[in-house]
């Protein structure tokens, strides 16, 4: 087919297709851009309710920009702050201890089972894989960290559970696996090197992105878990900052109902300003480091698919 | 070439379809997030509830030997204990016991912590940790932590489903214990509220023995009547005069806000209705159940609300005060407010509002608003159905895997017979957290929260009336409660709250009982909303789908169970 025949293909196809492509078009960017304002909308709301002054917005309900402009909120919660500054240091170190020792345990992990001469590999991996889709449920979940393994209370209760999954540890082996040809290994093998130099020599310089990934989805998990300090705190100052602002919702909305049949007092209830400020102080960190990793984050979701 | 065309333009015709099918499924994603938001609160809730029912049954069987083993080696230290006189030295090696509390822990919890084991130390030889729920998922964590059994004091109430957890075994028994390790508070406990915190003729629960009230009633503004010259809003009649006057006198002032979520129970489904307990006497909040009712005095003669002509009045009622435009058009949808009164969005509140509730308004008013008043009127004044909270509302109990059962019940006794140890449990310590001025409490901090707040441990369970501290606020209460007093005397069954004990066991109608929920949502809260333009034709419509949901099975199941506890109880 020479160039002529290839630009009167496309001739054809656009004298046909042209009200096609533009409705088309028309569709896709109306539904991206539909998306994109269910995504960011509410955030713009939680920011400039978070700049109202709290009685408008009970008497005028939530806008895009904030009226009766106000700092009280940031000011209210920085007057006292250790609670919040406790939980972010406990959240940092959940994340980077969690983040490191993750990376570590999967990564050599997904490396033993994508060795050919490891004999078992299938076996492990089905099993690994296996739990993915049944566990114990989470009843014996909690007691076996409680109670058999009396972690309760204490912060490696809240780490520890999250340092593996399945699914980062497949993603990982088919990452090691497609970026390391066989006869790298091999010939590094001839030459007479064991599996710590194949692994820190060959194996870690080329997965770069991999790690990325992964490290990613640890980080952004840790960052984001607030359940294991539901479960397994027994002290404030343990507590995960994601945990510190959902609980502070629960308290509001669970007093607020026990009040109803006991005489207790609700009246240091956060009020609506305070809480959204609290949700925007939790959130910047993240939107602040997001756009810096984005792109391997988006690279790291087709790592697991098929390569040309 | 043709061929090739043709094959693009249905590739695209296909991207199409995708497309829009994939615009299809996220619309219904986002619809049925919507109308699914309001399920899943109460799902939850019982789905918890029920698992803790099971957990704390598999948890009974688990640690039964556990416990017939710590039966055994009882008496040995009882003998002990009697033989040195029951000093420290009686109460042989070092015992760390937990407390589970509900709630938050305070930020002094170690400071106090370490006074008050400072003290258990020397006295009983034994330490308390209090361990906090959180109020996140705290049902879900209520049942782990008695199947786990870690705890051995444990908060129980009505809310936690005591009674159903109490059945399945989740509690130690604590009629002997009682007799023998804390004598001094069986002597103090009232026996009337302990037999309240019996299940089938056991004593699982301590209830805390300060009796207070919480009738709902109707909070509303005594300025406005006064400046209007209004009637007391004492009845119907004269709440809607009431309201109805500032109506006209203010047409921009909002007067009532009200929503569906003070109504998630399965009596009324819209907060105005709540007023309706102003002309009833009836022996449970809002009615009975799935449209029944009964009167408190009669507490087992049961009549159907739902199919009388009482129920298309009061529709009709709630219609009128709707079409005068009491409440929005959208009540419907609206969240619930709690700060709409004191930022004046309306006039009066009729449900959820309780004595203490009122208290808080009458301080924020004075913060806020200086020339605006609040008055309280508790529908229980007018229609002399009223009683003080029920025992188990706030109690404590020994988990039945607790493996130093005597040795929790002595501390139990000794932070609730011992007024130094009980406030220093209750208020922390004085002169770091509180200060008393005229036998009055004062926080001295200006934190918020503060370090060690008022009942600090959340030990709700804890109070006793003589110990009790008061606060400033409690003065205003306890007035309030002593006119409750004098009429709840007055009532066949003097100062007993008889519907509070109940807990409904729904694991054989769970299909029925959410498909009425539903129901009522759906048709009962517009009806009771005032937004349907036939009233008779909406209650028809509305029993019509109520009884093809099942309503039948849940009264069956529902009657027979209440007249069991009746019985039980003596409630007749």
């Amino acid at each position: 087919m020479d160039t002529q025949n290839v630009h009167s293909v496309r001739g054809i196809r656009g004298v046909r297709g042209d009200t096609a492509q533009v409705s088309f078009d028309v569709i896709k960017y109306a539904l991206l851009v539909f998306c994109a304002l269910v995504c960011v909308l509410p955030f713009v709301i939680i920011i400039s309710g978070s700049f109202t002054d709290n009685s408008t917005i009970l008497r005028e309900g939530y806008s895009i920009l904030p009226r009766n402009f106000t700092m009280n909120a940031y000011e209210t919660i920085f007057k006292a702050p250790q609670d919040i500054i406790q939980a972010y240091k406990m959240t940092f170190y959940y994340t980077i201890l969690g983040t490191a020792l993750g990376l570590l345990m999967i990564t050599l992990t997904a490396y033993v089972i994508s060795r050919k001469e490891f004999k078992y590999r299938n076996t492990v991996s089905f099993l690994i894989y296996f739990t993915s889709i049944f566990g114990g449920g989470l009843v014996p979940w909690f007691l076996m960290y409680a109670t058999v393994l009396g972690l309760k209370g204490s912060t490696v209760a809240i780490w520890f559970p999250a340092l593996m999954s399945p699914f980062l540890v497949i993603i990982m082996r088919t990452f090691i696996t497609g970026s390391v040809p066989e006869p790298i290994t091999e010939s590094a093998k001839i030459d007479g090197a064991g599996h710590v130099t194949i692994f820190a020599r060959i194996i870690l310089p080329v997965i770069g992105p991999g790690l990325a990934t992964v490290g990613l989805f640890l980080a952004l998990g840790y960052w984001n878990d607030w359940y294991r300090s539901s479960m397994f705190s027994t002290n404030s100052d343990t507590w995960e900052l994601q945990f510190y602002l959902y609980n502070m919702l629960n308290a509001t909305q669970a007093l607020r109902q026990m009040s109803q049949n006991t005489s207790i007092s609700t009246g240091d209830l956060p009020t609506q300003s305070v809480k959204l400020a609290m949700a925007v102080i939790a959130t910047g960190p993240v939107l602040l480091f997001y756009p810096f990793v984005q792109k391997y984050f988006i690279s790291g979701i087709t790592v697991g698919s098929v390569k040309g | 070439m043709k061929k090739e065309s043709m094959n693009g333009k249905r590739e695209q015709k296909l991207r199409l379809v995708c497309l829009i099918l994939a615009a299809c499924l996220m619309l219904a994603a986002l619809a049925a997030c919507g109308s699914g938001a309001q399920n899943t609160g109460t799902a939850t809730t019982e789905a918890a509830a029920t698992t803790a029912a099971a957990a704390a049954t598999t948890a009974a069987a688990a640690t039964e030997a556990a416990t017939t083993a710590a039966a055994t080696t009882a008496p040995a230290e009882t003998t002990a204990a009697a033989a040195s006189g029951g000093g420290a030295a009686a109460n042989g090696e070092r015992v760390d016991l937990v407390f589970y509390v509900m709630g938050d822990p305070p930020k002094d919890e170690k400071v106090v912590e370490d006074a008050v084991n400072a003290k258990l130390l020397e006295k009983l030889n034994a330490t308390v940790d209090f361990q906090f729920s959180t109020w996140t998922d705290y049902q879900q964590k209520y049942a782990n932590e008695l199947t786990s059994g870690s705890a051995d004091l444990i908060y129980i109430a009505n809310w936690l489903n005591y009674g159903l957890m109490a059945n399945a075994g989740a509690f130690l028994e604590l009629d002997d214990l009682l007799t023998e390790y804390a004598p001094e508070l069986k002597a103090i406990a009232d026996e009337g509220m302990l037999n309240m915190c019996r299940v089938g003729g056991e004593l699982y629960a301590i209830p805390n023995l300060w009796p207070e009230y919480v009738p709902i009633g109707i909070d509303y503004r005594e300025d406005l009547r006064v400046k209007y010259n209004l009637p007391r809003p004492d009845s119907i009649e004269n709440a809607e005069a009431y309201f109805l006057g500032i109506k006209q006198n203010e047409p921009d002032q909002p007067i009532l806000r009200v929503t569906t979520e003070e109504s998630q129970g399965l009596s009324q489904a819209f907060d105005a209705a709540s007023i309706l307990n102003i002309k009833y006497p009836w022996s449970m909040t809002n009615g009975l159940p799935y449209g029944l009712s009964s009167d408190y005095s009669t507490p087992t003669q049961i009549s159907d609300y739902w199919n009388s002509q009482d129920f298309i009045d009061d529709c009709k009622l709630l219609k009128r005060w709707a079409d005068y435009g009491f409440w929005s058009k959208s009540a419907l949808s609206d969240t619930n407010d709690v700060d709409s009164y004191k930022n004046g969005l309306c006039v009066a509140l009729v449900a959820g509002q309780n004595p203490n509730k009122h208290i808080t308004n009458i301080k924020d008013f004075s913060e806020l608003h200086p020339d605006w008043k609040s008055e309280y009127i508790a529908y229980g004044e007018i229609t002399g159905s009223i009683y003080p909270g029920h025992a188990t509302q706030n109690g404590t109990s020994i988990v039945r895997a607790s493996k130093h059962p005597e040795r929790a019940m002595q501390v139990l006794n000794y932070f609730m017979t011992d007024e130094e140890m009980n406030r220093l449990v209750q208020a922390g310590i004085e002169g770091t957290h509180y200060s008393l001025t005229d036998g009055i409490y004062k926080n001295l901090s200006s934190e918020n929260p503060a370090p060690f707040p008022y009942e600090g441990f959340n030990s709700w369970n804890l109070r006793v009336t003589e110990f009790k501290l008061i606060q400033e606020s409690d003065l205003v209460l306890n007035e309030m409660f002593k006119v409750y007093d004098e009429l709840a005397q007055k009532t066949k069954f003097p100062n007993v709250n008889i519907a509070g004990g109940f807990s409904e066991n729904y694991e054989d109608f769970q299909a029925e009982r959410t498909a009425v929920t539903n129901i009522m949502r759906q048709y009962l809260a517009p009806l009771q909303a005032g937004l349907v333009d036939d009233v008779d034709a909406a209650v028809a419509e509305f029993l019509r789908q109520v009884n093809a949901a099942g309503l039948e099975t849940c009264r069956e199941h529902f009657k027979e169970q209440w007249i069991a506890y009746c019985t039980e109880y003596g409630y007749q």
